[in-house]
Parts: C-alpha cells; sequence; structure tokens
C-alpha cells in the first residue's frame, strides 16, 4: 500500500489509509494514484470482484479507461486471483474516505490513455506467476512474493522508453521510476558482499536501517522495508532465499 | 553537540555564496566531500553495536562504550565545517545525493538531525543488554527517516 498515501493536503486525513491522491511524479509526468477505500463515490466501494480483478491485474478501470503502468497492475497480473480478491476483502474492510479525484498531470494524458492498449500489448506480461518444481517450497514462496503482491520488480527493474519493464534485465537495477537517483540491482547480492549469508539478508530485509544495514530507506524503499517487516518471519526468510539465488 | 553546528551552517551559508562562483563551487565539492565522508566514518563507529544487532557479538558494555565513543569523535572531526550549506546543493566534480528538500524544508531536516541526537543520548543512557537492544533501533530508525526524506538513493 506504500504508494497509495493520502495526500497530506486533504482534509482530515489518515495516513494508514489507501484513500490515494498524493502525487507520484513519474518521468512522465505527474500520476494521482486512486482511493482503494470502499467510499462509493470516489473508491471501490461500487467494484464488482470483475472489475476489481480487472484492474488490478489487466489495468482496466471501473469506467473501462486503460491504467497507466505506474499502477502496478503489471505485478499483480502475476497473482492467483483468489489473491486478488482477498486483498479486495481486505480494502473494503478499512474505514471509507472519499477523496477527489485527479487527472494526471499529464500534458498528453489523454492520447496516452488512448494509446494504452498498444502500450499494454508490447510491454504487458500478464503470464500469471507458475511455481518451478524444481526448487524448494520457499524459493517459490519468495519468487511469488518478490514478483507478485511485492510488487519489488516495479523499481528494482528498469524500465524501457515507454515506461514499460524492461524484463530482460529483471531486477538489475536502474533509474528510480520516480526520478530521485538510482534504485540498486538485486542480481548476486551475495557475490557483491551486500550481504554475508541468507541470514543476513532475511535480517536486513525485516530491520532495514534500524539495524544499521545501509541502503534501506531512500527513494521510497524505506516504506517497502516496514511493510516487509511485518510478514511472517517464514516470508521473510522465503523472499531471501529466492533473492541470494538471481544471479 | 554537532547538530547544533551542522543547522547554523545553513545560514552561514550566505557567508560563502559571497566569495564568489569559483571558489564557491570548489567549496560545495569540499563540503560535500566532508559530510559524505562523515557519514561513511560513523557508519563504520557503529559497527560494534550493529555487530550486537544483528547477534554476531555478544554484548558488551564496554565496547558499546568505545563504539559512541568513537561516532562522537566523527562528530568532533567536522564540527567546525558547514556540512548543509545552501550552495553545496550540488558539486561540480563530486555528484551529491542530498535532495533539495534539506533546504526547502529546513525545519524537516532539523527536526531529523534532532531525532538522531536524542537517540544517541538515550542509547548511551543504557546499562544492560536489555536496555541497549530496546534503544539502538531508534538510532537507526532516525538514520533511515532522514534518508528516506532527505537523501536520493545511489545505486
Ligand atoms: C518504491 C520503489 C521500491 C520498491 C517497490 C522496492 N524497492 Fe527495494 N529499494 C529501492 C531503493 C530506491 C533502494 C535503495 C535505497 C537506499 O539507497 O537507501 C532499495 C534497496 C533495496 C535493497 C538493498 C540493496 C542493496 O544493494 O543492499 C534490497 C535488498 C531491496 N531493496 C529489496 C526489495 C524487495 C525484496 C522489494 C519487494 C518486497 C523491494 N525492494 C521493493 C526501491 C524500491
Ligand atoms: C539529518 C539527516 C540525516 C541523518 C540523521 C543521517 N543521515 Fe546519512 N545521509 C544524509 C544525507 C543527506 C546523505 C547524502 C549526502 C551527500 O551525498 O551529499 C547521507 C549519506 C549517508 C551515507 C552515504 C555516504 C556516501 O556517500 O558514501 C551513509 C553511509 C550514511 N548517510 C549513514 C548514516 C548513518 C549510519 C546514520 C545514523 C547514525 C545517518 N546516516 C544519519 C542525511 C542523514
Amino acid at each position: 500500500m506504500s504508494c497509495h498515501k493520502p495526500d497530506p493536503k486533504q482534509a482530515g486525513f489518515d495516513p494508514s489509509l489507501p484513500s490515494g491522491g498524493a502525487p507520484l511524479k513519474t518521468p512522465i509526468g505527474i500520476l494521482y494514484p486512486p482511493n482503494l477505500t470502499p467510499d462509493t463515490q470516489t473508491g471501490i466501494g461500487n467494484w464488482s470482484d470483475l472489475e476489481f480483478v480487472n484492474a488490478m491485474q489487466r489495468g482496466i478501470s471501473k469506467s473501462g479507461q486503460h491504467l497507466i503502468p505506474a499502477f502496478p497492475y503489471t505485478s499483480y497480473a502475476a497473482m492467483p486471483v483468489g489473491d486478488v480478491l482477498d486483498i479486495k476483502a481486505y480494502l473494503m474492510s478499512l474505514k471509507p474516505v472519499t477523496s477527489p479525484k485527479r487527472d494526471a498531470d499529464i500534458p498528453i494524458a489523454f492520447l496516452l490513455r488512448r494509446g494504452l492498449g498498444l502500450w499494454k500489448f508490447l510491454g504487458l506480461n500478464t503470464t500469471p506467476w507458475k511455481p518451478d518444481s524444481s526448487q524448494t517450497v520457499a524459493w517459490n514462496r519468495g519468487s511469488y512474493l518478490v514478483n507478485g503482491p511485492g510488487h519489488c520488480g516495479e523499481c528494482h527493474t528498469p524500465r524501457n522508453l515507454i515506461m514499460v519493464r524492461d524484463e530482460s534485465r529483471l531486477f538489475a537495477g536502474g533509474p528510480h521510476p520516480e526520478g530521485q537517483g538510482k534504485v540498486p540491482g538485486m542480481r548476486s547480492l551475495l557475490e557483491r558482499s551486500r550481504y554475508k549469508d541468507k541470514k543476513d539478508l532475511a535480517t536486513a530485509l525485516q530491520f532495514g536501517e534500524e539495524f544499521g544495514y545501509e541502503n534501506m530507506a531512500s527513494g521510497g524503499m524505506r516504506q517497502v522495508q516496514i511493510n516487509m517487516s511485518k510478514l511472517p518471519q517464514s516470508d521473510i526468510d522465503a523472499i531471501a532465499e529466492y533473492l541470494i539465488s538471481l544471479k | 553537540m554537532l547538530s547544533k553546528k551542522l543547522f547554523k551552517s545553513i545560514s552561514a551559508g550566505a557567508l560563502v555564496l559571497s566569495l564568489g562562483i569559483t571558489l564557491a563551487y570548489a567549496a560545495a565539492d569540499d563540503v560535500i566531500k566532508a559530510r559524505q565522508n562523515w557519514m561513511k566514518e560513523r557508519a563504520k563507529a557503529l559497527g560494534p553495536m550493529v555487530a550486537i544487532m544483528k547477534g554476531e557479538a555478544p554484548y558488551d558494555a564496554a565496547a558499546v562504550k568505545a563504539s559512541l565513543d568513537a561516532v562522537n569523535a566523527t562528530w568532533e572531526a567536522v564540527k567546525d565545517i558547514e556540512l548543509f550549506a545552501p550552495d553545496s546543493a550540488k558539486g561540480e566534480t563530486v555528484e551529491t545525493f542530498a535532495k533539495a528538500e534539506i533546504w526547502s524544508d529546513p525545519e524537516g531536516f532539523k527536526a531529523a538531525g534532532e531525532a538522531m541526537e536524542k537517540a544517541f543520548s538515550n542509547l548511551a543512557a543504557t546499562t544492560d543488554e536489555a536496555g541497549f537492544k530496546a534503544a539502538f533501533p531508534a538510532v537507526g530508525a532516525a538514520c533511515g527517516g532522514c534518508h528516506e526524506k532527505f537523501r536520493r538513493p545511489k545505486g
């Protein structure tokens, strides 16, 4: 939920609710993430399960508009539908918040939205995530969390010129999607002596800079790390197991 | 304490500007190098405490004290440098990862520095393992809290 933070300028906002609005700067302009609370006017209160799954996995909003790929549907595409509906159930249990919708501040926004069908055709890999039976159960769990709901690749995989993730360079790091500096790669973390072993990496994911690890806070990583720290230990270990296998 | 010096530097920056463009730029590079080096040295000085937190070394009150003294020494070493002077927002040959928000939100930046100072003094007041392990994460969270808002990632 790290991206759907409310805009602090909104009256009476509660930062713990994903009511959207806080601007996300991207190389193509400013986007305003949607309100994900169950408000019937400005949120997802009236969305059916099908509409929700369409938006989360295929980037098509309730009104049939194409969403821009900065909304991480490219990651949710990999999740089983059941898990996407669990997310919806969770969101529907939140307190509804009314927040004004804003269109993206992109001069060519309209054009882009119309052209997005093509954009997605070129760039979106909708193959659902599949387990690899040659790997351990933990590795598969880690691979699922990192490639699906964790949407780690949204920042750690570089994007090509049309803002679509360059899957041939999966997790190779690169320019930050909001244009703030560079995101480190997640390949060969042990070989590059970033971490001593799997346990060291798991501790880093769980506690981040609180335990003196470096490069765990800037460019949005701190919120991701705080979210990750709330996962069960077995999931954190699984993410570490998967990450150290990336060469 | 250091951060008083640190934040005084923000207003003192105007002085540096009057020295002229060339000099100011050279000075900017030096200031950036000094603060990056200070951050690195301080992270190194924290090492023995970090090892205890990670369970790589047993708790040892003397080692904690020595580590805190080493942190203090890194502060002493830079106390006469204006580490975040406004004209050091950009270097000539040195790349800085300091974000513009340091200068557009001086109150927020100051608060981030004060949070760190407070966390360090709480940590220095601990006398046993449980106290130390409960107090250290606030120091790290203060590092992370400032980096989250005021530093660009290096890649
Ligand atoms: C919002 C963008 C974003 C997302 C999403 C994101 N990261 Fe990061 N990550 C970063 C940035 C930026 C850094 C560098 C932070 C710094 O330098 O302080 C980073 C750093 C890291 C590091 C440290 C790398 C090193 O060289 O030590 C690890 C490990 C990591 N991220 C893992 C993950 C995992 C696992 C996920 C998914 C659960 C994830 N990240 C999702 C932006 C992101
Ligand atoms: C008040 C804000 C603030 C606090 C608190 C802070 N930092 Fe930093 N740190 C920065 C900024 C800004 C930079 C980028 C400096 C630059 O590139 O000019 C930085 C850079 C760094 C770097 C990279 C230096 C380099 O370029 O190699 C390290 C390592 C670091 N900090 C460690 C720490 C540690 C450890 C702590 C806690 C004890 C800490 N910092 C607390 C603001 C802060």
